[in-house]
């Protein structure tokens, strides 16, 4: 009896600790941004919206969109929001009718290279990707994207699986669309390395495992604030890749979501944006200068070229591309 | 006398028919499942598709790898245990007591936070000791790459030879000297006694402790996925690692990772049918009914050099890659150098204040492993009792499904889980902690059942049954009775699982949803988004827990002997 108590006991305890965070409005963001920046607009949000229980799950775009299809198939999903860089991902959602429609009193602001005339996303961010490279290996930093073909980079260049990370994939595919597939060749013959993800390559550059990657803006930027042996460089043709935000269709947190999306858009939600070190999509925040970051505007003006939808049919067909090409 | 039978009879049925049922549906219904949707699609049995999957070459090198790597880790683990077992129980090794402590460390080093600090200290361009080697001899390659099926053995082994250590030196101790003596007066010398007579009578320990080893190794994640996904080297366990998380989780990828389990099954099968072989065959030759000490080996000059092997061991695969976890963890940002300047105190305070992604898996590592060793323990004192002390018809499908979790990789018990539990029976744990939790109970049930029925045959029926005669009910025997007889065989049942649970990767890493990752993930995932920093901090973390729970462990089970093993 005394087993059975207890063990009674036991089940009791651990229904309270699994159900222990039920109260007020919930919210769950699937993103691929990072703590540097996440954490921050979290806890900005908290200040403002104290009765919304805002949490996020941050991994690459990739397994984001994996969690997303096995949760889908089990019938549950556990996410009330979608916010990372891999854009045709949020092209074919909006056809699947996944997203629910909402225009943020905000989105008259927003400049970006890419936008949901229907309005059921809107870029949140506009992440600029340069060449991050180790400023201890390297002698002479590199201008533009030609120099990675040099012997500086020989057998130390790394890219992120763009399987994995969303920012790579559409780095790749700019580059692929603006230089063909030659320049991905040539890379490769310099000795180009497929690394993990956006984060990792620039982490391997910062240790020096590889002397240079094409790195996300604000991932560099938190290193090399934290004293890293890293600089990041932005070519003349910009790699400009906008977040695009979402709401699920049929999430019981509507309206903890919609909050969220105006905080987002807000001049103070994009300020911590810009601070992170990314691009804001609004041109009324200030814009910090200690990393070379230009302002949206001219690095709109610069952008590479893209066809979204077109990228969307051919987003297998050029990872895979891709992959044996760097195998 | 009938009338108490008839009594007993009632409770016995209920206690088996419990029992039964715990174990269908946490453990035989998930495994039952992979086969079924390995084998089985809309139109029948279908052995084509299965076939042609295995010939696709990404899944067929998975399944190389793995076994290279298996193998490459048995060999090594078995060479390294066998030697320091020698060194340590047939030898006048100074300090012998002391080391054979040391050499059960590496046991309690989660292999992939050692995997972690390999990876810090040997990547071939920035890994510490690589970078040390080219500045100081200004060599052009590195002096070792870790990221190479070669180090993936290498740094598994570290931490799986105490598996053949154990076994091993156990029997050493155990061996009856007359033999050797026999040997030695008939004029045999000591290469011919260690090879006709030593090495026969170990023979059957040796195998046993490498059979664990290859067991282990051939579902391990952790070294894998640390040391060889970043190059394109896949095992099997990371191989449905990835097919699930990357390919989108569509039935397609779900049935390859079942078609993976299947082969890892009945591999696992093949590896214990041997091992039960291999026990039942050297049984009777190892163990003697006396306590003599065999005769030791004089080392006379290689007392010393052996002594500062055994010891730099330690050292390299210990203390080293300890320290550089817990030194790389408080560095402001990965790549600096180890210098005081270069140092802080804040990623500790991020990680345990801050940062609601690692105290969140601080805290449900914790929760989760305490649950899990508590009902574990519960239901498998309960079903042991059934095993052990009932007479009753049916008793051997309980011995069965008992076994069953010894030979299941964690790999597929999540799988199994993801299949029973997400939606299609009706329940939907998918994404909760519930389904971590059930995973727990049957991945670590065979360690629970293990512990209990060792303390359960130790009570002899004659007491049950007397306080039966004096006319005690049968709960009323069992509470007074045979529950405090058992009670040290199911606190040690509690820590055997606790301690695991608290760590473990292989099987939360397919299981976590947003709120609910593990410790083991969470090192994992930060190690992966290229936060090698905090990940070591967190690693640090996660090793003063465990130290803390090994001493524990010494406190509570002071005395008893260790059963470590499966």
């Amino acid at each position: 009896m005394k087993k059975g108590c207890v063990l009674f006991c036991s089940i009791l305890m651990f229904l309270c600790l699994t159900s222990a965070a039920y109260a007020e409005e919930k919210l769950m963001i699937y993103t691929s941004m990072k703590e540097s920046m996440m954490g921050k607009l979290r806890d900005a949000f908290k200040k403002k919206h104290p009765e919304v229980k805002m949490d996020y799950y941050s991994a690459g775009a990739g397994k984001l969109m994996a969690k997303i299809a096995t949760e889908r198939q089990s019938g549950k999903l556990a996410a009330d929001m979608l916010w990372h860089s891999e854009v045709p991902d949020f092209f074919q959602l909006k056809g699947q009718g996944l997203f629910e429609k909402y225009v943020s009193p905000e989105a008259k602001y927003v400049k970006s290279t890419v936008t949901d005339p229907d309005g059921y996303f809107i870029p949140a961010r506009l992440g600029t990707l340069g060449i991050v490279y180790n400023t201890k290996k390297v002698k002479t930093p590199p201008k533009g994207w030609n120099d990675l073909t040099s012997p500086e980079f020989k057998n130390a260049f790394g890219i992120a699986n763009p399987s994995l990370s969303g920012t790579s994939f559409m780095s790749i595919a700019m580059l692929v669309n603006t230089f063909g597939w030659e320049y991905i060749q040539k890379l490769k013959n310099n000795g180009a390395k497929m690394g993990h993800g956006s984060g990792q390559v620039v982490d391997d550059t910062a240790s020096g495992d590889y002397k240079g990657s094409i790195g996300v803006d604000y991932i560099a930027e938190d290193k090399i604030r934290k004293g890293a042996n890293l600089a990041i460089v932005f070519p003349r043709e910009m790699l400009v890749i906008p977040s695009p935000v979402a709401i699920f269709k049929g999430t019981p947190n509507l309206n903890a979501a919609r909050k969220f999306v105006d905080f987002l858009l807000s001049k103070e939600g994009q300020t911590i944006v810009a601070a992170s070190g990314t691009l804001p999509i609004r041109s009324d925040v200030p814009i910090p200068k200690d990393i070379g970051l230009m302002s949206p505007a001219d690095a709109v003006k610069q952008a590479m070229k893209l066809d979204y939808l077109k990228t969307m049919k051919e987003k297998e067909s050029i990872t895979r591309k891709f992959e044996s090409m760097m195998r | 006398m009938i009338n108490s039978r008839l009594r007993r009879c009632g409770v016995a049925e209920v206690l088996l028919v419990l029992s039964i049922v715990i174990l269908v549906v946490v453990v035989a219904v998930p495994i039952l499942l992979i086969f079924g949707n390995a084998f089985i699609t809309d139109d029948g049995f279908n052995l084509k598709t299965v076939i042609q999957l295995l010939s696709q070459p990404d899944t067929y090198k998975a399944l190389k790898n793995s076994l290279v790597i298996a193998t490459g880790v048995t060999i090594l683990s078995t060479i390294i245990g066998v030697f320091f077992a020698w060194l340590v129980s047939r030898t006048d090794l100074p300090f012998k007591g002391t080391m054979k402590v040391l050499f059960l460390i590496p046991f309690m080093l989660p292999s992939f936070i050692g995997a972690l600090a390999w990876k810090i200290l040997l990547s071939p361009r920035s890994g510490y000791i690589n970078k040390l080697f080219t500045e100081l001899f200004g060599l052009e390659e590195p002096l070792f790459n870790i990221y190479t099926l070669t180090g993936i053995i290498v740094v598994e082994s570290m931490y799986l030879f105490p598996f053949v250590f154990i076994q091993v030196s156990g029997a050493m101790e155990r061996m009856d000297p007359t033999l050797e003596e026999a040997a030695r007066i008939s004029g045999a010398g000591l290469l011919t006694i260690t090879r006709r007579i030593t090495l026969p009578l170990m023979l059957p320990s040796i195998v046993a402790g490498a059979l664990l080893v290859a067991l282990y190794s051939l579902s391990h994640f952790g070294v894998p996925a640390i040391l060889g996904t970043e190059v394109g080297i896949y095992n099997i366990p990371t191989k449905i690692y990835e097919k699930i998380y990357q390919s989108a989780g569509s039935f397609e990828s779900i049935r390859t990772g079942t078609i993976l389990s299947s082969i890892l099954v009945s591999a696992a099968a093949v590896i214990l049918y041997l091992q039960s072989l291999v026990l039942k065959s050297g049984r009777f030759q190892v163990i003697s009914g006396k306590s003599m000490r065999p005769m030791l080996i004089k080392l006379r000059g290689l007392k010393i050099p052996l002594l500062i092997l055994s010891v730099v061991y330690i050292g390299i695969t210990v203390i080293l890659p300890t320290v550089t976890i817990i030194l790389v963890g408080t560095l402001k940002t990965y790549g600096l150098t180890i210098a005081p300047e270069n140092m802080t105190i804040n990623n500790l305070k991020y990680i345990l204040f801050d940062w609601d992604l690692t105290k969140d898996a601080i805290w449900n590592s914790f929760y989760l492993s305490l649950a899990a060793a508590f009902v574990t323990m519960l239901v498998g004192s309960l079903i042991s009792y059934v095993i052990v002390k009932m007479k009753v018809r049916g008793k051997f499908i309980l011995e069965f499904l008992g076994v069953l979790p010894f030979s299941i990789p964690g790999t597929v018990i999540a799988l199994g889980v993801i299949l029973m539990w997400s939606g299609r029976f009706g329940i939907n744990l998918y994404n909760t902690a519930w389904i971590i939790f059930v995973a727990y109970i049957a991945r670590y049930m065979a360690f629970s059942l293990k512990s209990n029925s060792a303390a359960l045959e130790q009570v002899h029926d004659s007491l049950e049954e007397a306080a039966r005669a004096c006319g005690a009910k049968h709960w009323q025997a069992l509470r007074d009775i045979v529950i405090p007889l058992i009670r040290p065989g199911m606190v040690a049942a509690f820590f055997l699982i606790f301690l695991p649970a608290l760590r473990e990767l292989t099987t939360s890493v397919l299981l976590y949803g947003p709120h609910t990752r593990t410790l083991g993930v969470a090192i994992y995932a930060l190690n992966e988004d290229g936060e090698t920093v905090y990940a070591a901090t967190l690693a640090t973390v996660a090793l003063v827990i465990i130290v803390l729970g090994q001493l524990l462990i010494k406190r509570v089970t002071r005395g008893k002997e260790e059963s470590l093993g499966a």
